[in-house]
């Protein structure tokens, strides 16, 4: 699923996140600054072996959440193009799950949008992630919700 | 609760990830009886199914794919979900 204008793309992909069109898509003549994080899948959590990762979404809200972000973004910084897009799906260990990308006329602000879209993207829109760790457990990412345990 | 005479009000609720797995179905469908707040449709979930009453707390109700307060009043063509924490990025 995808929703692209001239200043803001949105992706939502059951494939490998296309960095270099992100970054040709961004670039513009009316920024100064270009501002690109990218989430990876990462292996080692303290002493715990993560093979794979399974990315969940209810999508249409996904999509609907993440154009509500990028909404915000454009109104509290002056955002010349905005990139957000995430990976579905299984996304094995070490490669990129999410990407954000903001080009901005300065880069301080092409920082904070950068920071303002992922943290909040984490936060709010609807997907999920399921790890499976290297003794073959599968276990969804809840952090900080104890009594949930499985039974 | 309920009785005969009460209209009842029937909810499509979407289910994903944990919820989704532990229910072993991603709908469910559900009377709840008029008005159907949200609260009411998540207590009354809670009350059938153990898995939602452990999530209870920390489950934020969508309806119309945005978050909405559970004091909403749902009707029977809104697509209502429950969305356990998230974990994207």
């Amino acid at each position: 699923m995808e929703f692209r204008s001239p200043t803001v793309w949105l992706r939502l992909m059951h494939e490998a996140l296309p960095v270099a069109e992100a970054v040709s898509f961004l670039q513009t003549p009316e920024a100064g600054g270009l501002a690109l994080f990218l989430g990876t899948t990462r292996r080692w959590t303290d002493d715990r072996e993560t093979l794979s990762l399974f990315y969940e979404a209810y999508e249409p809200m996904a999509l609907a959440e993440m154009g509500r972000l990028s909404d915000e973004a454009l109104r509290r910084w002056p955002v010349r193009r905005l990139c957000l897009w995430h990976r579905l799906g299984d996304v094995p260990a070490g490669e990129i799950s999410v990407l954000v990308g903001v080009a901005t006329p300065h880069r301080a602000e092409a920082f904070e949008t950068c920071r303002f879209l992922i943290d909040t993207l984490k936060r709010q829109v609807p997907i999920w992630k399921r790890e499976t760790l290297s003794d073959g457990q599968r276990v969804w990412v809840e952090e900080g919700i104890p009594e949930a345990k499985q039974p | 609760m309920s009785n005969s005479n009460t209209p009842q009000v029937r909810l499509r609720v979407l289910l994903f990830s944990t919820l989704r797995e532990r229910l072993g179905s991603s709908v469910l469908e559900v009377a709840v009886p008029a008005p159907a707040t949200g609260s009411r449709l998540l207590d009354q979930l809670a009350a059938q199914h153990p898995a939602i009453a452990a999530y209870r707390p920390v489950i934020r109700l969508a309806v119309n794919q945005e978050y909405v307060p559970e004091s909403i009043e749902l009707h029977e063509d809104d697509e209502i979900a429950l969305i356990t924490p998230v974990s994207g990025g």
